[in-house]
């Protein structure tokens, strides 16, 4: 293997990661289409992303409920208090940062917390400022923001390489290879799940998500190498749709 | 805390492969963010950040557990916890799914520290290469690298353990 083949694995362990940028990734796919070892290589390395891709601990969920980890947490603070932190001498400049910071770690720890624990304020709540609700509402509504967004867009990375025909893994018989895009998808819908639609900033992007979800399992549901037919069936329904078009109004709303 | 505990769950037991260590890991990631609250940047997002203090500390776990356990082979058996993932339809594949965590277990448990951390926030959490570079603190070119270097060891490893 030659330095100059090196620099080329490297760009095809990156390509079958996905995570290539597409100058480079229009670039490496031409030297596959010249390179017989760099060709098994991606094959290879693409088997043993299936094979990650299948692993189960990608489903796990924590086995005990939301409300006993903030009750672990919570504890964990309290005994902490033994060397109490000051916040009292920071200059008024430094604090709104830090109130904000606060805020935001108040909404990811505060939720359930009221139920956890209704009676007495802890020393360590004590200690937060008193942060506006409306402050928390806007961080968590952002924060919901930022999360579909960055789903959407991914969703559309994933639906634009199959609308642009992707490359043929048997020309005889008409078939592409949609195995990257398959496991893909599957991540996505995995992620989809995860997704807070609660607010009412991002409950409006249901429609559209729901549409891409519908999409997503279509081509989740190809054939590593898929046949023709079946990839037209996902054009047209992207097509008659107008998904790419609805993802990019919504990726752009959302993202303000 | 709601909205980041499953993935940082996901992560933590990506990484370590045990379900109470990650369980920890995600307690303590939200222990140290509370605590730390002050040096977080308001305009930045929060999710690099939990991000990164997950990654620190299961990196933290792992260099603790290599001290106390000698032999990196499981004697038998996986240090996955299979009470962890989903429920599964049959006792036939859940035995599958058992031994496919328990060959990547292994594998991963090959793998340098810093480049599982790179692996498993590329191939179990998705993160583009930008975001993963932002959780670790470390440049996109170290994170190309490291990636490159993590899948092709890991290859290596699982070949070695089919063989």
């Amino acid at each position: 293997m030659t330095l100059f083949h090196e620099r080329w694995r490297r760009r095809v362990s990156l390509l079958a990661s996905e995570a290539l940028e597409e100058s480079e990734r229009a670039s490496t796919l031409a030297h596959l289409e010249g390179c017989a070892a760099c060709r098994e290589e991606l094959a290879g390395l693409r088997r043993l992303l299936d094979l990650v891709a299948a692993d189960p601990v990608r489903e796990a969920r924590p086995e005990i409920p939301l409300r006993a980890l903030v009750a672990r947490v919570q504890a964990r603070l309290d005994d902490a208090e033994a060397a109490p932190t000051r916040p009292h001498a920071r200059p008024v400049a430094a604090w709104w940062p830090a109130l904000a910071a606060t805020a935001t770690v108040v909404a990811l720890l505060a939720l359930p917390r009221s139920a956890e624990r209704p009676a007495e304020p802890t020393q360590a709540q004590a200690q937060v400022p008193q942060v506006p609700p409306e402050l928390l509402q806007r961080l968590e509504a952002n924060a919901a923001r930022e999360q579909a967004a960055r789903y959407l867009s991914a969703a559309q990375d994933v639906l634009l390489t199959v609308a642009a025909t992707p490359r043929d893994c048997d020309r005889t018989s008409g078939r592409v290879d949609m195995a990257a895009e398959a496991r893909r998808s599957r991540e996505l819908l995995a992620r989809r799940a995860l997704l807070e639609l609660d607010h009412a900033q991002v409950a409006a992007a249901r429609p559209v998500l729901d549409d891409v979800e519908r999409v997503l399992r279509d081509v989740a549901a190809l054939e590593a190498c898929a046949r023709s037919q079946d990839l037209a069936l996902i054009h047209r329904e992207i097509r008659e749709r107008r998904l790419l078009m609805k993802i990019d109004l919504m990726t752009r709303e959302l993202e303000g | 805390m709601e909205r980041h505990h499953g993935r940082l769950y996901r992560i933590a037991l990506s990484y370590l492969r045990d379900a109470d260590e990650a369980l920890d890991a995600v307690q303590e990631t939200f222990v140290k963010a509370y605590r730390n609250v002050s040096r977080w940047d308001p305009d930045s997002e929060v999710t690099p950040w939990l991000t990164r203090i997950a990654v620190n500390h299961c990196i933290d776990v792992y260099r603790r557990r290599r001290r106390i356990v000698t032999d990196p082979e499981p004697q038998g058996g996986s240090d996955h916890d299979d009470r962890a993932t989903a429920s599964e339809p049959s006792p036939e594949r859940r035995v599958l799914s058992r031994e496919l965590a328990e060959r990547i277990s292994r594998a991963l448990r090959g793998l340098p520290e810093q480049q599982r951390a790179v692996f498993v926030l590329r191939h179990y959490e998705g993160l583009t290469l930008q975001e993963i570079a932002a959780s670790m603190d470390i440049s996109l070119g170290t994170v190309k690298s490291t990636l490159h270097r993590a899948i092709h060891r890991l290859r290596e490893r699982l070949e070695g353990l089919r063989a």
